[in-house]
């Protein structure tokens, strides 16, 4: 170890390179700060691999054990039950990243970094947007997997074209960004991680069963149905299910983005409101 | 290895604002209230450039409250206070451009390299990718973190986590560097290395708000000591005129009873001696002493008095006494 000694001249940078003479846009600092969370997802891609884990074993399941159920009366025609499920599982999944993103902002929250960041010249908002573009790469990451999965493995055929599929997939993905923002909010305010993952275990699991998720809107129970069709899972369902299958509901889409959008807008509000709270 | 850093310099015109000289750190009636409990009182404190201001409290003292009002993390209640030359409730972005942090929780990312920490740091505040490189070198060679730069920051001890942490807070080259418990729960080999860290950094013109439980520390580093107990500063000075009010050196006597305690307490009183009760109340007694003879002076007149202590010990003054003697005063004062 070799320990500064006394006359040790401190660190100094010359006026004219000092790095924080000029300080750093906006979106040099969103930049700055997504690629040290990617950096990290690449050398520890613990959370995207956890992530998957989710996903595919609802889709095993249920392929598994529905397939042989017999299909509801309303189960569209031609259409293999993992097809009609796959978009849906997509959709899960987008929501559980998005929970993951609200994570990231906790544990950033409890590291220090947080802190940290406040005390320089740092826009409250670059890490929060970080966070959320982390959430969108780690969704498409998992989006991809599961789909090749589903094709290669399991014998996942779409009927749309490639163009309705990669349109079904970024819908899916406006979904997961959408919800990340949610979620950054909740952690900007709650500033733990549990109740995060209670949200996503008490709300968005229940709610994927209330949808068009994996049984047709009218084969669900009356009572039910009112709930799937107020759901928004439903439309969002609805609409990336229409785009890869190429099936009826693509009227859904309009309501899922506006939908999406809206959740956006107040998540971004709220979450910038909660983070700029006194730690 | 001084060959690599860039000498000093002197720094374009920084700090017009305020008037008030070259305070660096400005605090005037500050006060910070969380609902009725007044976290800061009245807190007036000042700190001219190059200088070291020792904040010196124990655990919800408000240092640390302080700090983050100063550090533009908290909101003041009322009063204003200036860092760096800027007004804190007008300039709070130029204040961030010319402050470091230490606090008192090391703030890295454990999941990025030492390396990779300063470089973040660097680029967010506007290096390029070789600036930030280099700069990155010159703070791990600094702080002796060159064979573990690479290495998780997570995997780093106590004492380089605490190191990294503060290289960190140095990528901007700071005017004011905040710290606040920097050496609490460092071993005495990284607290010394980090007091000579910032004897250096304050030898090149940064000005340093330290908070400390210790006086040893503060006594070290600190030009001035302002001591604060709920909030409120109880004494302000050179560390030479705060042990002055407690004494070089205090007497802890003892005692088998409570009426010993009482009687020889009367007695040292009475003998012109300080005696305050101790931490256990009902059986010590601590005397502030300047002399040798004062000690001889102590001992001789619990003699007079009859007493006999079951211990007597010596120590240098320590944070404690300084406490315990600034609150036997302000408790005299307090009735009049």
């Amino acid at each position: 170890m070799s320990a500064p000694g006394p006359g040790l001249p401190a660190p100094r940078v010359a006026a004219a390179d000092r790095p924080v003479s000029g300080g750093s846009s906006l979106f040099a600092q969103i930049r700055v700060l997504t690629g040290r969370s990617l950096r990290a997802m690449v050398t520890d891609p613990g959370i995207v691999l956890f992530g998957l884990i989710q996903p595919i074993v609802i889709l095993f399941v249920l392929t598994q054990v529905f397939s042989k159920m017999g299909m509801p009366p309303h189960f569209p025609e031609g259409v293999s039950y993992l097809d009609y499920v796959l978009p849906a599982v997509l959709v899960d999944n987008a929501a559980q990243s998005a929970m993951q993103s609200g994570v990231g902002l906790v544990e950033d929250q409890k590291n220090g970094m947080v802190a940290r960041l406040r005390s320089l010249p740092v826009h409250p908002g670059a890490l929060l947007a970080a966070r959320s573009l982390v959430g969108l790469v780690r969704s498409a990451v998992q989006v991809l997997v599961i789909m090749v999965l589903a094709m290669t493995v399991l014998g996942y055929s779409p009927h749309g074209g490639m163009a309705e599929l990669a349109l079904s997939a970024g819908l899916t993905l406006f979904i997961s960004f959408s919800l990340s923002w949610a979620f950054i909010a909740a952690g900007a305010w709650l500033r733990r991680a549990e109740p995060l993952q209670n949200l996503a275990l008490i709300v968005i699991f229940p709610l994927m069963f209330a949808s068009s998720a994996y049984v047709p809107v009218e084969d669900l129970p009356s009572w039910l149905q009112v709930v799937a069709n107020v759901n928004p899972l439903t439309y969002a369902i609805d609409a990336t299910r229409a785009l890869a299958l190429d099936m009826p509901g693509l009227d859904h889409a309009f309501p899922a983005v506006a939908i999406c959008v809206v959740i956006t807008v107040v998540g971004v509000v709220a979450a910038l409101r909660g983070f700029r709270r006194p730690l | 290895m001084s060959g690599l850093l860039t000498p000093p310099v002197t720094r374009p015109g920084p700090a017009p604002g305020s008037g008030s000289g070259d305070l660096m750190i400005e605090v005037e009636n500050v006060t910070k209230s969380f609902g009725s409990v007044h976290a800061l009182d009245s807190v007036s404190v000042t700190a001219p450039r190059g200088t070291v201001l020792g904040l010196l409290g124990h655990n919800g003292a408000g240092k640390t409250t302080l700090v983050n009002i100063l550090t533009t993390a908290l909101p003041l209640t009322s009063g204003r206070a200036s860092v760096a030359g800027f007004d804190l409730a007008d300039k709070p972005v130029e204040i961030r451009r010319r402050i470091g942090l230490t606090g008192q929780f090391a703030s890295v990312d454990g999941q990025l390299s030492g390396r990779k920490n300063i470089v973040l740091i660097a680029r967010l505040l506007g290096a390029g990718r070789r600036a930030a490189a280099a700069r990155a070198d010159e703070l791990l060679e600094l702080f002796g973190l060159t064979d573990v730069a690479d290495r998780r920051a997570s995997s780093y001890s106590g004492g380089l986590r605490r190191r990294l942490d503060l290289a960190v807070s140095l990528v901007g080259a700071p005017d004011v560097l905040f710290l606040d418990e920097p050496t609490t729960g460092l071993d005495p080999t990284s607290r010394l290395n980090l007091w000579e860290i910032v004897e250096g950094l304050v030898r090149q013109g940064t000005t340093v708000l330290l908070t400390t439980q210790y006086l040893e520390e503060a006594d070290r580093l600190a030009d001035t000591i302002t001591v604060l107990s709920e909030g409120r500063v109880v004494a302000a000075g050179t560390a030479a005129e705060l042990k002055a009010t407690v004494g070089r050196r205090t007497v802890t006597l003892t005692l088998d009873t409570g009426e010993d305690l009482v009687r020889s307490r009367a007695a040292l009183r009475a003998a012109g001696f300080a005696a305050v009760n101790g931490e256990d109340e009902a059986r010590t007694l601590v005397v502030p002493t300047e002399t040798t003879r004062e000690i001889t002076g102590v001992i001789r007149t619990l003699d007079r008095a009859g007493v006999e202590a079951s211990e007597l010990t010596f120590g240098e003054p320590s944070l404690d006494d300084v406490y315990l003697a600034l609150a036997d005063r302000s408790a005299v004062r307090a009735p009049a």
